[in-house]
């Protein structure tokens, strides 16, 4: 214990001694481990967003759409579109989705008296801001009377009010989608940017009758059905009851497929998280690279700290070191190079987070798991990187060594 | 009685094979070495007095015969014990001193016990700094390797092969790298060892040098030629007053 503790203090006064050195051979550990950390941190800063982002949605959400396929690029509608008689079909007849409401989308221009922007407007029932649970800052939601009778009232985000009316309060005003002229009933308040980089306040939402009747003409169809299960524990049932409604009202036999699509908020949870996490993954295998790098350059320092040192190494063999003392010394300093550069680049990392998060509010929490890897691969790398030239060292013949020039 | 034997080989052989080519370097060499004896080995270069220092100090074994240090049949042991016979039993000089650089005088001299496995020694550091004020450097100890002179240097490096209080001191032309002067006082500091009892083993090519030993061992292609005890030694004196004399031509 006593020598080994010797050894380590030899391997630290080595690194000490040529300290420029060492310092640029662990420059490479400390950019590997610095990236790895702010990527993989970078990348769960990402899911976390989303996920907010995807229970910000709603509550309890389900999504029920016309079957799509992915055909060569283009999604491709397999099903009828789900319509209005789904919809009330659903809303006499389920037991598990007490909130229920159509959507239609489309994107349009919003036109004020101070300026446009390019938007989505989202046609939707009085429903849709409860399953949404979007709040409202100024006004109020249109009503389901509203709905029923296709009134030209709106709610508009926080991102809209800025473009059209700068400054200003927009309740009661006009504002025109393409060339319809809608009321401006209550703006939503603000939710912020999404995990996908959309904006959530860029958005009008009317009643989905106005939508149709006034900016679609003549389609029936609705783009999605939107829907709240009774609790976060009946999402499940909510689903296979949708589902074998909506198989009834389609005549679709035992055996057939689904025309329709049902996705709850959980399953949209699951895919945006397996995309983000794959996100994570492929950042920071680039980032370890990097780490590779490192670990090449401190093997070459190393083979050249052998050449440079074959006389010393020939004379503590002659003096009784053995051949493991020589190997383990070598080894020793290639890991604390490696370990020391892994510390440096944990802290580098952990400051570019904060530096990144200051400078553009994108929050990152450094991940305490990517501080594990950064610092386990460093300890890693010193060991696979270390060993080669160590063993070389060890390995020297004491006669051959004493003889160096 | 006789004093015990430090050294003893038997027929002691060394072969270096070169592809198709042999090169007998050592042939026959048979030898007894007591504790207390000061030794010079002498011969040209290629008598092989290189590789019967290697085999001596445990570096290199012989192709045939045996070789006994310290009552340890060194022949039979593995690489690990090698390397333990060598910290235990023989403390190494060097011409080039091969001190760690940028390193005080006394890491230097602590480093053959870092790697002793016995566990004798308890104190480290007093032991280094009892060798240094041996070798009279008590003043230097914490000077750094490139801080001190050559012979000063090589004092650092007998006390390092003295520390570890081995059964042979074995010094490789210790005064190979010295001017003249400093020379004689590094083959005075052996002949001072020696009387304090250490049995120590020079190889030189420096006639002046090994005239301090008491017996001189002759070297030529690869055997001993002569094995003589030395009836005039050299002392510091007169090794100094040699030295103001006119060089003769």
């Amino acid at each position: 214990m006593k020598r080994f503790f010797r050894i380590f203090k030899v391997a630290f006064e080595s690194i000490n001694k040529n300290r420029t050195r060492s310092l640029l051979t662990m420059l490479g550990i400390i950019i590997g481990v610095a990236a790895v950390i702010m990527t993989i941190s970078a990348g769960e800063g990402a899911t976390m967003q989303v996920e907010n982002q995807i229970s910000g949605l709603g509550t309890n959400l389900l999504m029920i759409q016309t079957k799509s396929e992915h055909k060569a690029g283009i999604n491709v509608r397999m099903g009828r579109p789900i319509d209005k008689k789904d919809f009330d079909m659903l809303q006499k007849n389920s037991v598990w989705m007490p909130q229920i409401s159509p959507l239609v989308a489309i994107g349009a221009q919003a036109i004020g008296p101070n300026g446009y922007k390019s938007t989505t407007v989202y046609g939707v029932s009085y429903d849709y801001f409860y399953i949404t649970s979007r709040e409202i800052k100024l006004g109020s939601f249109f009503t389901e009377e509203d709905v029923k009778t296709a009134k030209k009232y709106c709610v508009i985000g926080e991102t809209i009010r800025e473009e059209l009316f700068p400054g200003q309060d927009p309740i009661g005003k006009q504002i025109r989608i393409d060339k319809v002229p809608f009321s401006v009933v209550g703006l939503l308040r603000e939710e912020g940017s999404g995990g996908m980089g959309q904006d959530m306040d860029d958005i009008v939402v009317a009643p989905y009758t106005t939508i149709q009747n006034r900016l679609f003409g003549h389609r029936r169809g609705y783009n999605l059905i939107v829907a709240s299960a009774l609790s976060e524990d009946h999402i499940a049932d909510a689903k296979v009851e949708a589902t074998e409604l909506l198989r009834e009202s389609h005549k679709i036999k035992d055996g057939e497929e689904d025309d329709f699509e049902i996705m709850t908020q959980i399953e949209l949870q699951e895919i945006t998280g397996n995309i983000t996490g794959i996100l994570t993954i492929l950042l920071g295998a680039i980032a370890s690279i990097s780490l590779i790098v490192g670990g090449i350059g401190i093997m070459n320092i190393m083979l050249v700290s052998v050449t440079e040192r074959t006389r010393e190494i020939g004379t503590r063999l002659a003096i009784g070191a053995r051949e493991s003392d020589i190997l383990t010394q070598f080894l020793i300093e290639a890991i604390v190079l490696s370990l020391v550069g892994g510390i440096l680049g944990i802290v580098l990392g952990v400051i570019g987070n904060q530096i990144i998060y200051r400078a553009t509010d994108f929050f990152i929490p450094t991940a305490i798991y990517s501080i594990l890897i950064g610092f386990g691969f460093s300890a890693l790398i010193g060991v696979a990187f270390g060993y080669f030239p160590a063993r070389k060292a060890a390995k020297l013949n004491p006669i051959d060594a004493l003889r160096y020039e | 009685m006789s004093l015990k034997k430090v050294i003893e080989t038997k027929k002691l052989s060394r072969i270096f094979k070169n592809g198709e080519i042999e090169v007998h370097a050592l042939t026959d060499v048979d030898m007894v070495i007591e504790q207390g004896e000061f030794v010079a080995i002498m011969g040209a270069s290629g008598s092989g007095k290189s590789t019967l220092l290697h085999i001596i100090g445990c570096l290199d074994k012989p192709t045939s015969g045996e070789y006994s240090l310290d009552d340890v049949r060194v022949n039979e042991l593995e690489k690990n014990q090698l390397a333990d016979i060598r910290n235990q039993k023989i403390g190494f000089i060097f011409q080039s001193y091969n001190l760690l650089s940028r390193t005080t005088a006394l890491e230097n001299v602590e480093l053959p016990l870092i790697y002793d496995r016995t566990g004798r020694f308890s104190n480290s550091k007093e032991l280094a700094k009892k060798a240094l004020e041996q070798v009279d450097l008590a003043d230097r100890i914490y000077h750094r390797t490139n801080e001190l002179s050559g012979g000063q240097q090589q004092r650092v490096a007998i006390a390092r092969a003295l520390v570890n209080n081995p059964a042979l001191i074995l010094a490789d032309e210790p005064t190979g790298n010295l001017d003249s002067k400093t020379s004689i006082d590094i083959a005075d500091l052996f002949v001072r060892l020696n009387n304090e009892g250490k049995t120590i083993v020079m190889i030189t090519h420096e006639p002046e040098i090994a005239q301090f030993a008491k017996r001189m061992i002759y070297l030529r292609d690869g055997r001993i030629i002569s094995d003589k005890i030395i009836e005039d030694r050299s002392t510091k004196e007169i090794a100094l007053k040699e030295l103001e004399m006119p060089v003769k031509y």
